[in-house]
Order: structure tokens, then sequence, then C-alpha cells
């Protein structure tokens, strides 16, 4: 074809002309005839499969405009009946393939093909509805993918592919199954997908949507809105489509900060992320870096009980652990000592917070007058998927973070600055959706991660079913069992909620424990010490028969306190006496899962799986060696644990303590501030006082498995034997 | 408490006690010419270990209030007061000669026996009703939640209900819009009759509504009349017709508790005052025997 060429046609008796190439489509627009379309759109390359456009060129069969080139003297029929009749049946067909109305037709009316069905009369399709559906996937936090709803016309893969040149949608299966795919197949949240919104902006269906959420606005005092220009011109969304980021634009705010004043506060709820245009501020923690202590007079007769507020210094716990950093929802750790820090310019903090609606792990000021901007999950989400801004977080984290994240570990504390610096690019940042394995049990171990962001669920499977080993939180780190055997993973790590985890690559591992031979003598004593207490549960677990007696967890508690239901008489004196013992909180409640004649009751048990230590924001609650549970000093009471614990077993403590006034920096008043406490068997005496003050010898603390074990005895010699 | 084998070892030495007590009582009887009396160095030591014992079961009340001071196990305590309590009645009735006495030994002879009885037979709750509370109310709850539950048990059931009778309609014009879906959806007509007897015989019966007849309170006129319901209903309804009955269960379930609990812990009622009543008069009574 040659430039200048002109070819002459007629459109519906109207004579045009127009330059060779052209499609009859484009022939028939300029000169201002509509024909419908569905699968063509303007901006992308024609493919001819929806058919939506047929015209009748007077070949045997009608033909798709968008695709078919104009020809000399061609005799174009768009609108004659028997045309209309062939789209009619065309669109009445995509619709079976439809779910009507979809969530676009729902969200703004604007189906482009349920709009062809209303113009046309067919509101329901004569033929029958696809019997196989497809399904839907809700991974994406920006974009719903609806695979009912779509009609395989490729304008999302052309727009990923052709116009942003990401690569990530395609096609898969075959016939009724088809359906347009991410990546191989994956979750669209576990896929490379940038979130550019092009897909979406794309789609003339409801199969893929911004998501409601999206409609949310950030209500803060004195926040501005941002202009679209703006957004555009922040290096983190280019690439992004315009139409998709006005659609997320009241999920991102601008706020300015006087010096002094209150960004965010610990232990608060909230939904954002802050992102630090200029200014700094000053992160710490205000709660009490103390536990909750028991105290009483033993020897005196008449001794009372009390609860008090003890620092480490005055009375350290078995088990408190001997770290030195408490690691928080930044890009920054905090000293024990003096938890307080720096952001600047650049940093972006709150991302737990915002990805999964933890509580706020510690307090932000301005430092100077500063420029944030707040965003929801889906901006957050959008920003990181971006090419640009995940190298810009990978070289803050390269060159700032890594050493203070390496060192918080107590293990690597000794790791040389030289060896860190030759680290510094050879780790890996990667990130994980909910659900998402990380490594698998069995999979030839090829890495060891340490965590950044998020809860890693470790869990075994084994013949009795899959038991959660643990959940790991920033400063964790997994994968070296495998490795310093040269083996196998020997347990499977997935991402609990959005998980970031920074990944070395067994050549450096092996490096860094042939300089650092202590370090590697404390990873083996560490791998063996969890080598050894998964052994012990399973030994555990195995020698059980009694189903309900291992679905109730009871199995995974070293002691529990039992009420013998046949001769409690509900007097609640323990309940009473629990309070007394603790300033009139109660850490013992009357309800809970029944064994035999047995009432379970509160107090920690040592669960298989240790849900109250998912969330926390600061990383505080976790398992002593005893497998009990500790609650580190930095708690900073947002009472989230307690929450989480299916069986009440931690309860918040009030105190009164001298803090800082909120807004007024230097000055402090009398507050009320609250440290989680689970059950300590009033460890100051013999007995703990719930059983003591049981007038019914119905109250009893128990080693459950020798408590027990006549019960797990019978039931077995029942089982059959196999 | 139950009353078990741990308590063989207060058994026997209350035996010991009351065989020594009975052998001192039959040889002092014998060997006074006069016959036993309260005012006789024996009879005076008699007298004294019986009011020792009933204060020290008295004390339980004190020892209750302060259940964290390391004073001994909450159970021993009251292990001391079934025994000694019980063992009190003898003794007196040895100091006494088995006599009434005047007025004030009268009363106070009666008020002994009046505590100690009710003192069994609130040993013989404690003994009995845990295992028939653990048995016949699995649903327990705590006691003072329970009027909390029974609330959320209404809001419960009203969604059964409105999601078998009310909504049905609504999702049912929801549905003639997009069409193609044939779900068996009960016509309202078909479901008349589970609203009819939720309002006039469930709802009630779960607020207690007193003035209609509480058929549901029995356990076999219940299970007859939600069998009979079904019989009537649509086989989509069943599903919600169990849940109600489930509701109707916990509810019979928790008004048990409540009686059981009442019966459980009244008679402290009655034990409680009158033991106090007891010790402040035998106090009277000494003071006058021996000042007189
Ligand atoms: C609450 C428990 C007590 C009861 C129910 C009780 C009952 C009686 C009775 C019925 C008599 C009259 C006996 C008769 O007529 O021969 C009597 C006499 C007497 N009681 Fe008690 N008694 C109690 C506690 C005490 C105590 C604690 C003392 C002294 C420490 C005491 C000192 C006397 C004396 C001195 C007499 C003889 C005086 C008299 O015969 O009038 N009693 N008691
Ligand atoms: C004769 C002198 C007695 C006195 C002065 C006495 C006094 C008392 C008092 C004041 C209480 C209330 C404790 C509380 O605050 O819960 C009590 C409870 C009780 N008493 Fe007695 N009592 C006596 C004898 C007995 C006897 C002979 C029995 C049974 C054999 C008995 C069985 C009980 C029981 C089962 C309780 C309830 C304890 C609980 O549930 O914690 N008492 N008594
Ligand atoms: S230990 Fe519990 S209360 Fe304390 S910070 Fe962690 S989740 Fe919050
Ligand atoms: S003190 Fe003993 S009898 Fe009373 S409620 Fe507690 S376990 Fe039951
Ligand atoms: S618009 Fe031409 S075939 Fe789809």
């Amino acid at each position: 074809m040659s430039a200048g060429l002109m070819i002459d046609l007629t459109v519906d008796g109207k004579k045009v002309s127009v330059p060779a190439g052209t499609s009859v489509f484009d022939a028939a627009r300029l000169n201002n005839i509509e024909i419908p379309t569905l699968c063509h759109q303007q901006n992308e390359k024609p493919i001819g499969v929806c058919r939506v456009c047929v015209v009748d060129v007077g070949a045997r069969v009608f033909t798709a405009s968008c695709v078919r080139p104009a020809e000399q003297g061609m005799v174009v029929s768009t609108n004659s009946e028997k045309v209309k009749q062939a789209r009619r049946t065309l669109v009445e067909l995509l619709m079976t393939d439809h779910v009507s109305p979809c969530a676009r037709e729902r969200q703004s009316g604007d189906c482009e093909l349920e709009a062809l069905a209303k113009q046309d009369n067919l509101a329901r399709s004569r033929f029958a509805p696809q019997a196989t559906r497809r399904g839907v996937d809700d991974s994406s936090m920006s974009i719903g993918v609806d695979f009912d709803a779509c009609i395989l016309c490729d304008r999302c893969i052309r727009g990923c592919d052709e116009i942003r040149e990401n690569f990530v949608l395609g096609r898969m299966g075959k016939g009724e199954t088809t359906r347009i795919a991410f990546d191989n197949n994956l979750p669209m949240g576990e896929s490379s997908c940038v979130s550019c919104g092009e897909c979406m902006v794309s789609c003339p269906t409801g199969a893929l949507t911004n998501k409601v959420i999206n409609q949310t606005a950030i209500a803060a005092p004195g926040s501005e809105p941002v202009s679209l220009q703006e957004l555009n011109e922040l290096p983190f969304f280019e690439g992004v489509s315009g139409t998709f980021l006005s659609l997320n634009r009241n999920a991102v705010v601008r706020r300015r900060f006087k010096r002094g004043d209150v960004i965010c506060r610990e232990g608060e709820y909230g939904s954002t992320a802050f992102y630090i245009l200029d200014g700094e501020a000053r992160v710490s923690i205000a709660s009490p870096i103390a536990h909750v202590k028991t105290k009483g007079a033993v020897k005196r007769f008449l001794g009372k009980l009390s609860s008090r507020l003890t620092q480490r210094q005055n009375d350290v716990r078995d088990d408190e652990t001997g770290q030195h950093w408490i690691h928080i929802d930044a890009p920054m750790d905090l000293s024990y000592e003096n938890p307080v820090a720096t952001l600047k310019a650049g940093d972006l903090f709150g991302e737990m917070t915002c990805m999964s609606l933890y509580p706020r792990s510690a307090t932000v000021r301005a430092e100077s007058d500063c420029t944030v901007l707040e965003l929801l999950r889906n901006v957050l989400d959008i920003m990181q998927r971006n090419k640009n801004f995940r190298a810009q977080l990978d070289r803050s984290y390269r060159q700032r973070a890594l050493d203070s994240h390496l060192r918080a570990v107590p293990i690597f504390a000794g790791l040389t600055d030289e060896f860190i610096e030759g680290l510094r690019e050879k780790v890996e940042l990667l990130r994980f959706s909910p659900g998402q394995v990380i490594c698998r049990q069995g999979d030839h171990a090829d890495s060891f991660f340490l965590v950044r962001i998020g809860f890693v669920k470790v869990s075994q499977t084994h013949l009795g079913g899959d038991m959660v080993l643990a959940y790991l939180s920033r400063g964790d780190y997994f994968g070296e069992t495998g490795l310093l055997k040269g083996d196998v993973r020997t347990a499977t790590c997935s991402a609990l909620d959005h998980v970031e985890v920074v990944r070395i690559s067994a050549a450096d591992f092996a490096e860094m424990n042939r300089q650092f031979p202590e370090v590697r003598h404390q990873l083996e004593l560490v791998d063996r010490e969890r080598t050894q207490m998964n052994r012990e549960r399973l030994t555990a677990l195995s020698s059980t028969p009694l189903d309900s007696f291992l679905k109730q967890g009871l199995m995974e508690a070293q002691s529990l306190l039992l009420l013998d239901l046949d001769s409690c008489t509900r007097c609640d004196a323990c309940v009473r006496a629990c309070a007394d013992a603790h300033d009139g909180v109660t850490r013992l409640v009357r309800e809970g899962l029944r064994f035999d004649h047995y009432l379970v009751a509160t107090s920690c048990r040592q669960c298989l799986d240790p849900l109250c230590m998912v969330g926390c924001p600061v990383g505080s609650i976790r398992r002593r060696n005893s497998l009990e549970v500790i609650i580190e000093d930095w708690c900073i009471g947002c009472g989230l644990c307690a929450d989480n614990c299916p069986y009440g077993n931690i309860n918040m403590h009030p105190f009164d303590v001298f803090a800082d006034v909120p807004g007024s920096p230097g000055q402090k008043k009398a507050m009320v501030k609250q440290k989680a406490t689970s059950c300590d068997l009033c460890s100051e005496f013999a007995e703990p006082s719930c059983v003591y003050a049981c007038p019914h010898d119905a109250a009893h603390r128990v080693n459950p498995r020798q408590f027990f074990a006549g019960l797990l005895q019978q039931s077995s010699d029942k089982s059959p034997k196999d | 408490m139950r009353i078990d084998a741990t308590h063989r070892k207060w058994l026997i030495a209350s035996l010991i006690i009351l065989g020594v007590s009975t052998f001192v009582y039959i040889a002092y009887a014998a060997s006074s010419p006069a016959g036993p009396s309260g005012g006789s160095a024996t009879g005076l030591t008699f007298g004294i270990v019986g009011f020792a014992f009933m204060i020290f079961a008295g004390l339980l009340a004190g020892r209750k209030k302060v259940a964290i001071w390391r004073l001994g196990r909450a159970q021993t305590w009251l292990r001391g007061h079934l025994w000694l309590g019980l063992l009190s009645l003898p003794m007196i009735f040895f100091h006494a000669g088995f006599q009434f006495g005047g007025v004030l030994t009268r009363v106070l002879m009666i008020l002994l026996i009046t505590v100690v009885a009710s003192g069994l037979f609130g040993a013989a709750l404690q003994h009995y009703m845990p295992r028939m509370m653990t048995s016949e109310v699995p649903m327990e709850t705590i006691f003072e939640q329970i009027d909390h539950v029974r609330d959320q048990l209404v809001t419960e059931a009203d969604a059964l209900v409105d999601g078998v009778c009310g909504a049905t309609q609504t999702e049912q014009v929801a549905l003639s819009g997009g069409g193609a879906i044939a779900l068996a959806t009960p016509a309202p007509a078909a479901v008349l009759p589970l609203r009819d007897f939720y309002t006039r015989q469930l709802r009630p019966f779960l607020l207690h509504d007193h003035r209609r007849h509480q058929t549901l309170a029995a356990r076999a006129d219940s299970a007859r009349l939600f069998e009979g319901l079904r019989t009537v209903l649509p086989s989509d309804a069943h599903d919600a017709t169990r849940k109600l009955e489930e509701i109707c269960e916990e509810e019979r379930q928790l008004r048990r508790q409540v009686r059981m609990h009442h019966w459980q812990h009244g008679w402290l009622l009655l034990h409680v005052p009158l033991s106090l009543a007891l010790l402040l008069l035998g106090c009277v009574h000494a003071i006058m025997a021996l000042r007189y």
C-alpha cells in the first residue's frame, strides 16, 4: 500500500473516498456512519474476534468491518435488516457468555455489551447460558476480575501487551473454559501485574473493574486533593493509565504537618500509608517499655497481690528476648534502649496498617514542617507495583535498611561491614500476596529469607494434616534448615498477608557461614532447637488417638486450667480470685470448650496455631522456648492479640502512667495506657489463685497429657488397630 | 462440693471424734447423779467445742471474702465446714444432755438444727446439681450473660424467619430481571404457616410473654409442633425450621439453667442468715449461762 493512494466505495448508499488500507469500519467512521463494535477500540490493533461490527460487502458471507480493508468499488451496507438480524444474533450469543447485569453494569450502567443488547431489546438471551462457570479472581488490590463477564474480546490483552508493553495478560484454556490469564495463570494479585490499570480501562464489560473500595475517600482533617497532573508527574505513577489513576484519585491526599504535629499514633487503627514528600518526621514508641508483673509477699501470712509495670532492668523474665531492636512498620527498626528514629523525604511508612489493617506500630510526629501523601491500599498497591518505585524502594532498602535489618537479628549482629557491603547488591526484595507460597516443603532449598514486612506462616504437612510451626514477622528469618543440611525444605512457608522478604541466595548464605563460623554455630543451634521442638510436638501428636482432644488443641498444651463440671457449682469464686489477684482484671473467664466433663478455662493453651501472634504490629508477643506466650516489654497496648485469641486468653490491663500529652511535645500528664497480659499462673505462689480459691475442688491446673492419660488410653484401646 | 472418696480422711476423723465424745458422754452421763448438764465441766467442754466448730464454720464466709490470702486452700475450708459443722450438732446435744432447756436455749437448738439441716440439703444439692447441669444444659452460659444470649436468640430467629418468609419475595423480583437462574424459591403462600407459628408461638416463647400458652416449654410438645410444621412447609424452609428448633431448645436449656441456678444458690438465703443468728444468740446464751 502506498500513501496517498485513494480508493472509492459506497457505504449505506453514500459515496466515500479513503486512503488505501483503511478498514471498512474506519471508512464508515470517517464519514460519520457508526458501526457498533466490541472487541475493537481505536488505540488497539483490530483483531476481529467478536464480529459485532458485521457488514454486508456483497460477498457470500457477512464480514467483520474492523479487520476488512476497504476495496475499490465496494458497496457496503451496515444497516440492512439482514445485517441487523445477524448482529442481534451475535450479541445474543455473546450475552450467553456474560453474566448480566455484570459488575460494570451495576456500578455505572455502561457495560458495552449490555448496551448493545438493550438497543436490540435483548434483555434475555434465547440461548441457554453457558454451563461452566469460570469464576472470579479477587486477588488484586485494585482490580476485580470476573471471568464470567468476559467475552474474550482480547482488548485487555492488547492493552497490556501492545500499549503498556507489560506482557502480563494472555489467553488460556480451550473452548468453553477459555479465559484470560495473568502470567502463567496466576491469580492477578500474585502475578507480575504492575497495576497500571490499562486492562481495566480497556475492558468493554464488567470482567475487569475498578474495585469499589477505591471509591472510598480519605477524610483526614486538612487533607488536600492531589490533581491528576501532579500525580502523573510523580515518578512512581509513571506508566499508569490516566483513566485508572483518576478513578483512584480519591484514595490519595496531600497533608501538611507543622513541626510537632502527630501524623499517626501507635495502637490506633488505620487504613492508610504515608509517603513523605518533604520534611522530616520522628518515629517513636510512647508506651512505657515494661511488662506487667504481679507482686505479692508470699512469705507474709496476709500477703496481698498487686500488679505493676516493671521494667526489664528490674525484672528479667525467663526467655525474654535478647534482641536490641523493636521492629516497626517503617523502613527502619527502633533501638530497644532509645526507641526513636528519623524518617526523611522519600520514605514510606505504615504499609502494614495500610495493606493488612493492623494497628499503627509507632507514633510519628513531624520533626520539621513536612508534607506527606496519605494513601489508601489501592494506590499504595499501584505505587508498589510500579517499576520505578520498586527500584527506589530497593535502592533505599539496600543502602539504609539492610544493615540495621540484618544487625537487628541477634545472630547476625557480628557480621562485618565489608560482608554486608558485599551482600548489598546481591540480595533480592520479593513481594508476596496473602496465601502465596514462598517456599514449599520438599522443594530444593536454594535461599535464605529475612522477613521485612508482614507475617509468614510456617507449616508442616504430615500424616495427621497440617500443623503451624510458627508465625514469623519482621526481623525473623527462615529457610536455614534446608540450607544447613544442603537438602530440601522441611516446611512450607506462605504469606499470611502482604509480605515482603529479603532473599539471600544459597551461595551468599554459604559464604556467610564460611566467613563467620560463629553465625553458623548460632544458626545450627537455633535450627537444632526448632527441629527438636517440632519433633516433640509431632510425637505428642502421633501418640494421641483422641480426635476431639486434638481438634481442641489440648494436645499442645503443657498446662490447662480445667474446671470439673461435675463438681463445679458455678459459684465464680475462681473468677473473683483471679480478678483479686490481678488488680481487678480477671484473666479467667468461666466459659470455653468442653472436653469430657471438663471445661477448659482460659489461660494460654499454647495452640497449634497461635493466632494471637498474627498481627502484633511491633512483634512483641511471641512464644517462649517452653511454648508459653511471652509479651515483651515494648507492647503498645493496641489489643489486637486479645481480639485474635479465639479463647480469650489475653486480657488488656490498664495502668495509670505519666506520658506525653498528644499534640504538645514535652508536656506530660497522667493517662491510662494498657498492656496485654495472659495468665501468669500466679507464679509468685505455689498454686494459681483460681485453683486455690475454688471451694469445691473443681478447678485444677494439669498437664493434659498426664491428666487424660487414662482416657486417651481407653480410646486408643477401642480404636481399631491398623 | 462433691462428696466422694477424697472425703475419706475427714469422714474417719469425724467418726473418731464422734466415737470418743459418745464414749465420754456416756461415761459422764452415767457418773453424774443429777444427769448431764450444760453447766458441768464436761458439759461446758462439749458446749465450747461444739461452738468452736460453729465459729469455724461461720468463718468460711470471711475466708471467701479474701480468697487470695494464703490462709489454706478454699476447699480445705469447705471440707472442714461440712464435717465440723455437722459434728457441732452431736457436740451440742452432748452439751445440753439432749434437753432443750429454757426459751433462749430452745430457740438456739431449733436454729442449730435448721442450720445443719439446711447445710446438709445444700451439700446434697452441690453434690448432685453440677452433674445435672452438665448433662442437661450442654448449652450453658455464664449466668450473668443469659439475658444477653436471649436477646441474641430473638434476633437470630427474626432473621431466620425473615430469610424464609420476607426477604425471599424481594429476591424473586430481582431474579425476574436477570432471569435465567431457576432457583426453586418457596412461594410466599407456602411459607405462611411458618410466619404464623413464629408470631403466635415461638416469638412469645422466646420473649417470655406469659399471656400466651407456652407449649414450647415442654420438649416433647415442641418436637411435635416442629414436626407438624415441617410437614406443611416446603423442603427449602426445613433448614431454617431446624435452626429455629435449635434456638427453641437453647431457650429451654437457658430456662432450665436459671431454675437450677436459683436452687443451687438459693438455699444459702436460709442457711447464711440463720447461721449468723445462731452464732450471735449462741454468744448471748454462753454469757448469760456463765454469769448467772
Ligand atoms: C450455740 C450453741 C449452744 C446451744 C444450742 C446450747 C444449748 C444449751 C441448752 C439447751 C442448755 C440447757 C440444758 C439443760 O436444760 O440442762 C444449755 C445450758 C448451758 N449452756 Fe449451752 N448451748 C450452747 C452453747 C454454749 C456455750 C458456748 C457455753 C459456754 C461457753 C454454754 C454454757 C452453758 C451453760 C453454763 C449451761 C448451763 C446453765 C443452765 O443449765 O442454765 N452453752 N445450753
Ligand atoms: C453449724 C454451723 C454452720 C454455720 C455457722 C454455717 C455457716 C455458713 C455460712 C456463713 C456460709 C456462707 C459462706 C459463703 O459466704 O458462701 C455457709 C455455706 C455453706 N454451708 Fe454452712 N454453716 C454451718 C453448718 C453447715 C453444715 C452442717 C453443712 C453441711 C453439712 C453446711 C454446708 C454449707 C455449704 C455446702 C455451704 C456453701 C459453701 C459454698 O458454696 O461455698 N454448713 N455456711
Ligand atoms: S502484644 Fe498485643 S496489645 Fe501489645 S502491641 Fe502486640 S498485639 Fe498489641
Ligand atoms: S471456684 Fe470452683 S466451683 Fe466455683 S466456679 Fe470456679 S471452678 Fe466452679
Ligand atoms: S469489533 Fe470488529 S470483530 Fe469485534
